[in-house]
């Protein structure tokens, strides 16, 4: 019987060399990776555990140069932490509704945007094997954009967020060395031929998150619209963040999740609210746009119309 | 175990209820099977193993957390309640007391994780109101359906844990 | 007690007490106890009293199956195939017996709680049995760790020779569907329900019609009933798999011996437990003990031993060691048990004025490779039709097996019917309230129950205030709807409770019965402590072992029916005996003993009395025994089936709900239940509260997120898991108001009914009705998921009911 083999990292350094081994990943709460161990699809030989790590931890915020949030904050940190309540609240809306309590509260932030997706072909051992992602038309959960290939979605919902407010991940890799990335650029479409749906590499490891500074006259909405309210996964999520100058849009961003391989701008959407006033007819016209060109199978074709009122109404909430 | 090729166990430390507890355990071991198992505390149950039900809700350094989700290793030098040590010196906690009142149970296999997480938020939100207590709550799954007496069950302790703090020391 | 017995003509009053009661005149066998009045001269029965092993639940002192652990013992994996169909060719369990900590590996060679083929011989020269549905159970390992167990498992190799394979219901209907199996098939009910009529015709993957039931199959002429109606409708609905997802998954722990084999199950029956394990092992039934102390729910699925139970006890006798087999959450949502789908079609006819001619029901249905997919006995038992042909089908699919299901059919069926009704109602112009006044008429209790539950959930519900149909202009738009149900009023025949009261003035009752989350320590301590004057913390009520007197089953919802009368009885003899002894003692004779309040005392004497325990003391004695069987009920049975004996009356109930849809997101929300029920003589109102909360919160479950979703490639079950598989949780429960009226139908010496299955009955359809008057659109197809409710908002929903001149 093969033996896991545990390690902790004391620091970054130590965790970027570790992971040079074959058949190692790195741990940070351990919730998805335990899932994806008990459904069989993953067998690491060594786990280097990252909890130890404390340059790992922490949240900072400053007006100036915005908010780092460790890699290691908790989901639970983020929903109750006041500054991101008040400056990134979208942020705060989406970690309180991820998951259940129990998993807010060990689930970090960079487990979250790393973890692998929920599709249940994906999660199922079977399937997995084969590598395929058979009768994908059978879900009637799963993309309804960019679904040619395939329709999982990536599951993180904070991602969602993230990427509305323009956030970057912070990478550290062999010899010290760091890099920087936007986050859309960071995610990619959830593949069952790779062991990652992101551009994190084998041996690096993601330290900290980025959020730019808020402008003033910023307003901020999320709603992660679920069949059960209890504790589901999104039919779609939706963040908005706005700036207005008076009572006209500067900017706007219109993130929507669960319904690509990766979060998606609406960009287009976007660009209509753009110097104008919003209004019920307004937003109505942005979230028509947002799903115009939808591409949804026979089974989740139902999101389209929901994605829109969703859109619509995460608009209007911004305002409030 | 006796096996010749059994995994190699590592050393655990961490309190139980209280005390103290060093145990050797395989590494890809999760906490709920060293408090099931090895430490014969089974009043903590597994009902979906995926941290879906909630119902191996046990407190890691006072905080909710999803037993059967949480590596043991992860708990090392750290501290676990679980239901067997909420009530103290052979007293019924009041969540306990109340769920035996309200009859907040039917076939009690979800009843010691959702008083762990019940007894969590009376003692950290005593003011709680029912929209705290679904919340609270949120991630378990009673088959039975006896949240409604879950609910008023939780809200009468709340008021008992509020007296108590008005009224101060005895 | 049988019907030469001697009888004494008596006559009480019976009825529903604060409605109405009448004199009516019972057979009532000699040495019956006395009629007991309305519970509001009770002490302890009829009382909100404290569950008496709350504590221990509280506490996690409560030890269930999963957490037995015995010395030596073993943990065991089942090995489950990886394809849908196929005949096996080999299978090669070496390496998972070499694996370092197993103990024992077993190979099923035949499969329980499946269809059987009536002629076995047809597949006789099978070297393995057939594989029907992906996960199937094959084998089992057994070894020192659950891990070790997990990845030997891992390790058996099994060569399958690929069938083709069917997983929907109407994929398998047509003509040239991969058949499941090649010959026609049997399979009888457990002690929960479920299981099919015998020798009916099977083609392909039908079997039927199944015309029977309890209402005694068809009456009338459906033909000429429908010609004498004004109106008639004809509707299809259709109703999902649901899974049962007890808590705690099926499981037993196995200790073989040679002088004894004992078991611990997660059960709903232990004799059904014992029974089987006898039939299949050839074992004389004395020589099995089984333990059940608690049981983390069951739902109709937890009778016998099932596979997992077989393997468990093959492996315990291989390897000489107690072994422990829990199925995981995926096994259990795929193998042991499910609610099967429906296709129903209905035909009513009713003149103008809401008279009902004719009912005809055709409906389909998959259990996997199970029989029992069926949709109730209402259509010819619950309103007084005179014309009703019901014609069902199970349908055959590899997928895993269906097992009764907390109202078996019922709920499938009530959905429909009362829908209908619903429709009926409306089209006519009437009150959906007037129309079951109109036609709830049966002579029978359960017809005289819904009247009064009637009018008590109109007030509470407010129907007064109801709008009409797409009253709310805005996209939320909400909705009253109510719906009706009925269900069998059940005994179990053999039942037995002995009371023992010591010497030192303790008094124990026990029977062989076990707790699935119900209360049945409680209410039978409740029974004893009524007839002895005592607090019901003061009886120790003792359950859960085989060796104990014969206990009913916890199905049906006849716990309390069946053990409350028996405990009633030997606790009267145990008093009669007692006051012999103690009036002596207290200057009387013993008929004018009284036991009250903790005290013994003679008639008018209260404080010239001892306490129980000192007149116990007093007495002198070791201990008294007394044993009482549950008696028949007084008027007998509609029919009898081994040890079910189903009541000519019946258990009602109303439920009313007001939902409120999101017509943009097609998301629903229950907001309010009141349901209104009967169950006899009410034991412990708060008990029956929480049963019925369990019950509506179920229905509301069903009727919204439940679904079992198959990938038809492969025959997998893509969400066998508690995330996915989607059940209400605390933000979904709804504001449930319960009222419970009293109905004392006089057979038997508590009159106590049941109440677990009607609570979950009418839900779905009163959900389905009020959808109607939120939105004007009627939703027929289950569980109104947002993709549903969208396309059910989006329906031209005009149907060209006939109106023959």
């Amino acid at each position: 019987m093969s033996t896991l083999q545990w390690t902790d990292a004391r620091s970054v350094e130590e965790a970027v060399a570790l992971l040079s081994a074959s058949g190692t990943i790195a741990k940070a709460g351990g919730l998805d990776l335990l899932d994806l161990m008990k459904e069989g699809i993953v067998a690491p030989a060594r786990i280097v555990n990252l909890q130890r790590i404390d340059a790992l931890r922490g949240v900072q915020f400053d007006e100036t140069s915005g908010l780092r949030l460790g890699a290691l904050t908790t989901l639970a940190e983020i929903a109750s932490d006041a500054s991101i309540r008040r400056n990134y609240s979208a942020l705060a809306a989406s970690a309180a509704h991820a998951a259940t309590p129990q998993v807010r509260n060990a689930a970090t932030i960079g487990g979250n945007l790393l973890q692998r997706p929920r599709c249940w072909y994906f999660r199922n051992e079977l399937f997995h094997a084969a590598r395929q992602e058979t009768g994908r038309e059978q879900s009637q959960y799963g993309a309804i954009f960019d679904n040619a290939m395939s329709a999982m979605v990536h599951a993180s919902t904070p991602a969602t967020a993230l990427l509305a407010y323009g956030a970057s991940v912070h990478i550290a890799g062999k010899q010290g060395k760091t890099r920087t990335i936007a986050l859309g650029d960071f995610l990619l479409p959830p593949d069952f031929d790779r062991d990652r749906d992101t551009t994190l590499g084998s041996d690096e490891v993601l330290t900290h998150v980025s959020v730019p500074p808020v402008a003033a006259n910023t307003n901020a909405a999320y709603h992660k619209q679920t069949e059960r309210e209890s504790y589901d996964w999104p039919i779609c999520d939706v963040a908005v963040v706005l700036t207005m100058k008076e009572r006209k849009v500067e900017g706007a961003k219109i993130v929507a999740g669960a319904v690509a391989p990766v979060p998606r701008r609406m960009s287009a959407s976007e660009k209509l609210l753009l110097g104008r006033e919003i209004d019920e007819q307004l937003a109505a016209d942005a979230a028509r746009l947002a799903v115009g060109d939808a591409t949804p199978t026979e089974k989740n074709s139902y999101k389209v119309p929901v994605l829109e009122v969703v859109i619509r109404r995460t608009i209007m909430a911004a305002l409030r | 175990m006796d096996d010749s090729t059994a995994p190699e166990l590592v050393s655990l430390s961490l309190t139980v209820n209280g005390r103290p507890c060093t145990v050797r355990v395989d590494p890809a071991a999760t906490l709920v099977e060293i408090l099931r198992d090895d430490l014969g505390l089974t009043g903590t149950k597994i009902g979906c193993d995926r941290g879906a039900c909630s119902g191996c809700t046990v407190w890691l350094d006072g905080e909710v957390v999803a037993s059967c989700m949480t590596f043991a290793l992860d708990a090392g030098g750290r501290s676990v309640t679980t239901i067997e040590g909420l009530a103290r010196d052979g007293q019924l906690h009041p969540v306990q007391q109340a769920f035996v009142e309200h009859d907040a149970m039917q076939c009690g296999f979800c009843t010691p994780g959702m008083v762990m997480s019940c007894a969590h938020l009376v003692e950290s939100n005593p003011d709680c109101t029912l929209d705290d207590v679904r919340g609270a709550i949120g991630g378990h799954l009673c088959r039975c359906g006896a949240y409604p007496n879950i609910f008023k069950a939780t809200l009468a302790a709340a008021t008992t844990v509020r007296q108590r703090k008005t009224r101060g020391p005895a | 007690m049988s019907a030469s017995d001697p009888r004494e003509e008596r006559t009480i009053l019976a009825g529903i007490v604060g409605d109405s009661l009448r004199s009516v005149t019972r057979p009532i066998p000699a040495g019956e106890p006395p009629e007991l009045p309305p519970n509001a001269e009770l002490r302890v029965i009829g009382k909100r009293v404290n569950r008496v092993d709350a504590v221990p639940k509280v506490t996690g002192e409560a030890r269930y199956t999963y957490d037995v652990q015995l010395p030596g013992m073993l943990y065991g994996r089942i090995v489950s195939s990886t394809v849908p169909h196929a005949r096996i060719k080999s299978i090669d369990t070496t390496a998972a017996e070499a694996y370092p900590g197993v103990r024992a590996v077993h190979v099923l060679d035949r499969i329980l709680s499946i269809a059987q083929l009536r002629d076995p011989s047809v597949e006789a020269d099978e070297r393995y049995p057939l594989v029907r549905y992906h996960g199937q159970p094959i084998a089992a390992v057994a070894a020192l760790s659950m891990r070790a167990a997990k990845a030997a498992a891992k390790l058996v190799r099994i060569e399958y020779e690929r069938l083709p394979h069917v997983t929907s219901l109407e994929a398998a209907m047509q003509e040239d569907a991969p058949v499941v199996f090649p010959g026609p098939t049997e399979q009888a009910a457990t002690a929960g329900g479920g299981g099919a009529a015998p020798n009916l015709p099977q083609e392909g993957n039908l079997r039927g019609p199944a015309r029977g039931g309890l209402g005694g199959g068809p009456r009338g002429d459906v033909q000429q009933g429908f010609a004498q109606a004004e109106h008639i409708l004809t509707r299809e609905y259709s109703t999902q798999v649901q899974t049962h997802t007890p808590m705690e998954t099926h499981g037993l722990v196995a200790d073989w011996r040679d002088e004894e084999l004992t078991l611990y199950a997660s059960t709903q029956f232990v004799l059904s437990v014992r029974d089987e394990a006898a039939d299949v092992f050839g074992l004389p039934k004395e020589k099995i003990r089984v333990f059940s102390e608690f049981t983390g729910g069951g739902f109709g699925a937890k009778f016998g031993i099932g596979n997992y139970g077989a393997l468990a006890i093959h492996l315990s006798r291989k390897a000489r060691a107690p072994v422990r087999l829990m199925l995981d959450r995926r096994e259990e949502h795929v193998s042991v048990g499910n609610r099967p789908s429906t296709i129903q079609r209905l035909k009513l006819g009713a003149k103008r004025d809401g008279t009902l001619t004719a009912l005809q029901v055709e409906s389909f249905g998959t259990g996997g490779v199970a029989l029992g997919a069926g949709v109730g006995f209402c259509h010819s038992t619950m309103y007084p039709i005179p014309n009703v042909l019901t014609e069902h089908y199970d349908v055959f699919t590899d997928a895993g097996p269906s097992a009764a299901f907390r109202a078996p059919g019922q709920v499938q069926g009530i959905f429909a019917l009362e829908q209908a009704l619903d429709e009926l109602a409306h089209t006519l112009g009437m009150d959906p309230l007037a129309l079951r006044d109109k036609v709830d008429t049966n002579d029978a209790d359960d017809a005289r129950a819904r009247k009064v539950e009637r009018r008590i959930g109109a007030e509470h519900a407010g129907w007064a205030q109801r709008r009409p149909p797409a009253a709310d202009p805005g996209p939320i738009k909400r909705g009253l709807g109510m719906a009706q149900s009925q269900w069998a009023y059940i005994v179990h025949g053999t039942t037995s409770c002995e009371v023992r009261i010591r010497g030192d003035g303790s008094v124990a009752v026990m029977t062989g019965a076990q707790d699935i989350g119900t209360g049945t320590r409680t209410i039978m301590a409740q029974t004893v402590a009524e007839e002895l004057g005592l607090r019901t913390e003061d009886v120790d009520a003792r359950i859960g072992d085989s060796r104990y007197p014969a206990g009913p089953a916890a199905g049906g919802s006849r716990v309390t029916s069946s053990i409350t009368p028996a405990a009633r009885n030997a606790s009267y003899a145990a008093a009669r005996d007692l006051a012999a002894r103690i009036a002596p003692h207290l200057g009387t004779k013993p008929e004018e003993i009284v036991f009250q309040d903790g005290r013994v005392f003679a008639r008018g004497e209260p404080d010239r009395g001892l306490s129980f325990a000192d007149a116990v003391r007093k007495a002198n004695f070791d201990e008294i025994v007394h044993r009482a069987d549950r008696r028949e009920d007084y008027e007998g049975y509609r029919a009898k089936l081994g040890d079910l004996h189903i009541s000519k009356q019946a258990l009602g109930g109303v439920q009313f709900a007001q939902i409120a849809v999101d017509t943009e997101t097609g998301v629903v929300k229950v907001e309010r239940v009141v349901a209104v029920h009967d169950c006899g003589r009410p034991i412990n109102p708060k008990l029956i509260e929480s049963q019925i909360y369990g019950g509506v919160i179920q229905g509301v479950s069903y009727a919204l997120y439940e679904e079992r979703h198959l990938d038809p490639d492969t025959g997998v079950q893509l969400n066998a898991n508690i995330d996915q598989y989607k059940i209400v949780g605390s933000r979904e429960t709804p504001d449930i108001e319960v009222h419970v009226i009293e109905q004392l139908g006089r057979q038997s010496s508590t009159d106590a009914r049941g109440v677990a299955e009607p609570a979950n009955v009418a839900t779905a359809a009163a959900i389905a009705n009020a959808f109607y008057n939120a939105t004007g659109k009627r939703i027929r197809t289950l569980p109104m998921t947002p993709a549903n409710v969208l396309a059910a908002l989006r329906a031209d929903d005009r149907n060209d009911d006939e109106e023959p001149a």
